[in-house]
């Protein structure tokens, strides 16, 4: 006998996912996955970008990472609630780890709550947290060839950040080939090229980002 | 290794589904995977073997079936099935498409007695 079901296979995570969703609207959060390899630059750009912004904007972290608390440990001295969530040995965070780490926020005195996802380009793609938008990052020493490689990362973020751009002189990244894929993948994405060493193409970033936030916090649904 | 937790997922709604429709055991597991998720079958296979191993579905035969990335095209409205992921309309080449598959997790059905 066969059974027909026909269902996402991952439903309960999307049905957590939206739950978490509704919550962060309610308290006026604006969510952030923040998808990269490892070694990309997740942690440094939380860095510069709380330098730049966290004085204007209530800004809260969600660590994930596989074990340590390190990248956490970085982001110390900013002040900002941080909550790590160790997966031990989990190559993604889901929605059911944001759940459960939510109520250690007072998400009434966060706007802006970043997910420094576990670093890996293929399984995070796949899973809502609950998120307003997906930000890819990646960086110039890891090669021209992520798009082409990882398309459901770059098909379902809202902007993509190119890092390092300060090394492209001593890689063989070509920046063409780079843009071309980007553009034949998710051909009306923005790129922000910067490099979070010498500080070049940060204020793109620092300014996308917070009108990014002004916009989700105007749509109707956040109330 | 999304591939773990999908089958995770995918035991859980198989032995949750037996159970309700009353079966002593499963011998058939049916699953769609669009071509952009990356499953790579045999890791699958594995995963969820270990997923249903002493339950009722351990011996259940998995069927995974890629199916292409397919966009419509919003100039002309034709569909294409794209290679290598590159999103472009096959008749007027535009690249102004919306993606209609080539994203799917689903379970289609399970099989038993």
């Amino acid at each position: 006998m066969e059974i027909k079901i026909l269902k996402n296979i991952l439903d309960r995570n999307q049905d957590r996912a939206d739950e978490v969703k509704k919550e962060l609207h309610s308290r006026k959060v604006v969510m952030v996955n923040l998808i990269s390899s490892p070694g990309a630059g997740k942690t440094t750009l939380l860095e510069r970008t709380l330098e730049a912004i966290g004085n204007s904007l209530r800004i809260g972290v969600i660590e994930g990472d596989i074990t340590t608390d390190r990248d956490a440990r970085r982001l110390e001295r900013f002040g900002i609630p941080i909550v790590v969530i160790n997966t031990e040995g989990g190559c993604h965070l889901d929605s059911h780890s944001i759940s459960k780490v939510l109520g250690l926020f007072d998400l009434d005195n966060i706007d802006l709550l970043f997910v420094e996802n576990v670093g890996n380009l293929v399984c995070p793609a796949h899973f809502d947290l609950g998120e307003a938008f997906k930000v890819a990052l990646v960086s110039t020493a890891e090669g021209d060839d992520k798009p082409a490689k990882y398309p459901m990362l770059f098909s379902e973020a809202k902007v993509v950040l190119l890092n390092k751009t300060d090394l492209i002189p001593y890689t063989n990244f070509r920046m063409e080939m780079f843009v071309s894929d980007l553009e034949r993948i998710n051909p009306h994405i923005p790129l922000i090229q910067l490099s979070c060493t010498t500080g070049e193409g940060l204020n793109e970033w620092t300014g996308w980002i917070r009108k990014a936030v002004a916009r989700e916090l105007s749509r109707e649904d956040f109330s | 290794m999304h591939e773990l937790a999908i089958a995770q997922e995918l035991s859980y709604i198989v032995l949750r589904t037996a159970d309700k429709e009353k079966l002593s055991a499963v011998s058939g597991v049916n699953v769609i995977f669009g071509r952009m998720i990356q499953v790579v079958p045999e890791i699958f296979e594995f995963a969820f073997r270990e997923s249903v191993r002493d339950t009722i579905a351990r011996d259940a035969k998995l069927q995974i079936d890629i199916i292409p990335v397919r966009v419509k095209c919003s100039e002309c409205g034709g569909e294409t099935d794209v290679d290598e992921m590159f999103i472009k309309c096959n008749y007027c080449h535009s690249r102004n498409v919306v993606l209609i598959q080539g994203k799917e997790i689903y379970i289609k059905s399970i099989e038993g007695e």
